[in-house]
């Protein structure tokens, strides 16, 4: 499930043609959501050992994992049902607990068209946590019963104002994370038009 | 689906009015247990303090309760050594009716029949006189009471000769204030008050251990709460969110977090605006010549009344001009307050902290955190008072910021998920 800049670009450099709407969703549905350099985890594992193999949280020590845990929320979900739909404001950042959650996007007709499918620890929707309540891009459904975390944005505030440096942890991750992920993502874009140009060209 | 949307409005009719018996029922706890509430909202950041320097959380909030529980023995016994012995309240009467007397004497120009005045008094006697009258009525000494207050202070056993004289030379023109004013309202006889002594003062007696026996019981819930709410790290939030169904998580969460603000934003906005006129008002009246033991009464009465919109105001105003009317001599901090305008000097005190908590208090620490338009105060107060007593005025406010945050961020939440 890793995906790395090296391996995007192998992806994208290949035979095959990129000239796909969905395909080039895809690898930008990839780039967003992948949680880079995750474990795979045992399910029956406690709460707090199972967030110190999430990235978002590899900077926490134990005392914050167990508060952390005192925090997050556990949600269920039923197949097929939707965890986030796309055009809907988020507020909540999501890890995958048990099971796996793929992430559609919308197609003409209302059809949704697979992106990419996410596994423990995989987190989505982290910009929920920092910016104001944009717009999601993708819609994310349970495949097969699924146990998630929830972290709100409001919990993450009151954990900045009670436990700042504990907050700080988790922001400056999450920024790295993000930054990550759009390099990733640029590069994609670029290489894909590259790609697209190379194609087009006689 | 029909059938299920009609029983779902069936039921959350049912649970409204199970909410209102239940509020109803249990209104004696209400005020406890929100100042409990309160306590701990305002000590979270204290508790969160001690723990990030690795004190336990149990450890943090028993340290705080330990702090609360001396601050409330040491409370209890000023008050219990403030409260007046018999005697003293015997004397205080005394002076009080004294006072009262001769400050309206000298207002409206009262010559010594009691029954012709000033322009001020030909204007306003008929409004004043009653409750002057009933205001007499209370303060008066009782037959067994004067005799219990004069006798042992004529035959010179009290230990201070110079005050005791005073005392029953103030008892003396009382008395003739009475007859005076007996003479005038037509009666003959001055108003003399039955004995407090006998069966019905014992009733009222064991009438009152019982009402403190309960007031204690009903209070007994507030550390309770306290402790609650500080020792809960997030699972009372988790528990509430548990119970809603998935697509109305993230919803939940964002009203939750509005609701949140908005009362953190009223309890800290409330609490700093009370503490800040407390302090003005100890200020200014100790400036006009309020003594600080006592301006700090008033102004622990002025603060804790601000609660309630409006009533800071009325608090401030009732204990400066009760000081005022009782107090003898004076030694204000300014040179203008002289003895005779000393209670127009407390009014332009209050007055002050007043204007102050309006224009600069409210607007800096209340902010934008209770936009309320004033009628919906006041008929929030005045239903509350009327539905709940005291713990109503108490509540109303935050109740109503409460109840208005809840529906406009549903609204807003719900209509951006696209559930309604």
């Amino acid at each position: 499930m890793n995906l790395t800049v090296s391996g995007l670009k192998k992806i994208l450099l290949s035979p095959r043609s990129h000239t796909d709407a969905a395909d080039l969703d895809a690898i930008r549905a990839r780039a967003l959501f992948e949680a880079p350099d995750s474990a795979g985890t045992k399910p029956d594992r406690s709460l707090a050992d199972f967030l110190a193999h999430v990235s978002l949280f590899e900077d926490l020590g134990r005392r914050d994992l167990a508060r952390l845990a005192r925090i997050v929320h556990e949600r269920d979900y039923a197949d097929g049902e939707y965890i986030c739909e796309e055009g809907r404001p988020g507020v909540a950042l999501f890890i995958v607990r048990r099971g796996v959650v793929e992430v559609v996007t919308r197609a003409a007709g209302d059809r949704d068209v697979p992106l990419a499918l996410l596994e423990p620890p995989a987190s989505f929707e982290e910009t929920a946590l920092i910016g104001p309540e944009m717009p999601r891009w993708f819609s994310v459904r349970a495949r097969g019963p699924v146990s998630l975390l929830g972290l709100g944005k409001s919990d993450l505030e009151a954990l900045s104002v009670d436990f700042p440096v504990m907050a700080n942890k988790v922001l400056i991750r999450l920024a790295a994370l993000m930054a990550a992920r759009l390099r990733t993502l640029l590069d994609a874009e670029f290489l894909g038009e590259s790609d697209q140009r190379t194609e087009g060209a006689p | 689906m029909r059938a299920v949307v009609v029983m779902a409005y069936v039921a959350a009719a049912a649970a409204v009015v199970l909410a209102a018996y239940l509020v109803w029922a249990l209104r004696s706890f209400i005020v406890p247990a929100f100042v409990g509430g309160l306590l701990a909202y305002i000590c979270r950041p204290l508790v969160a303090r001690l723990e990030r320097h690795r004190i336990p959380r149990g450890v943090a909030v028993g340290l705080l309760l330990l702090v609360f529980g001396v601050v409330a023995l040491v409370g209890l016994n000023s008050v219990r050594a403030a409260i007046p012995s018999e005697t003293a309240l015997l004397e205080l009467r005394v002076r009080a009716l004294y006072a009262l007397h001769h400050r309206y004497q000298a207002l409206m120009g009262l010559d010594s029949s009691w029954s012709h005045g000033n322009g001020l008094y030909r204007l306003t006697h008929r409004d004043l006189d009653p409750l002057i009258d009933r205001v007499t009525d209370a303060l008066a000494l009782t037959a067994e009471e004067r005799v219990q207050f004069v006798a042992p202070r004529e035959a010179g056993t009290d230990t201070t000769a110079a005050a005791s004289g005073r005392l029953v030379e103030y008892e003396r023109t009382n008395a003739h204030a009475l007859e005076m004013r007996a003479r005038r309202a037509g009666r003959g006889e001055p108003a003399i008050k039955p004995s407090a002594a006998g069966p019905a003062a014992t009733a009222m007696a064991e009438g009152g251990a019982a009402g403190l026996g309960e007031v204690l019981s009903s209070w007994a819930i507030a550390p309770l709460i306290f402790l609650f709410l500080l020792a809960d790290t997030g699972s009372l939030k988790r528990g509430l969110l548990a119970a809603v169904p998935n697509r109305l998580f993230e919803p939940a969460l964002a009203v939750l977090a509005d609701v949140d603000e908005a009362l953190g934003n009223y309890v800290r906005g409330i609490f700093l605006e009370c503490c800040a006129l407390g302090v003005t008002v100890i200020v200014f009246t100790t400036l006009v010549g309020v003594p600080l033991r006592w301006a700090i009464a008033i102004g622990i009465f002025t603060g804790a009344s601000n609660v309630i919109p409006y009533m800071g105001f009325a608090a401030a105003l009732l204990g400066g001009l009760a000081y005022a009317l009782l107090a003898e001599d004076v030694h204000p901090l300014i040179p203008l307050v002289t003895a005779e305008s000393f209670a127009i000097w407390v009014v332009v005190a209050v007055v002050l902290a007043e204007l102050l908590k309006n224009v600069l208090y409210e607007p800096l620490v209340l902010g934008g955190a209770v936009k309320l338009h004033p009628l919906v105060i006041v008929s929030g107060v005045v239903g509350g008072a009327a539905l709940f007593g005291p713990a109503g005025m108490f509540l109303a406010i935050p109740t109503i910021t409460i109840v208005r945050v809840l529906i406009t961020s549903s609204a807003r939440h719900l209509k951006a998920y696209g559930l309604v």
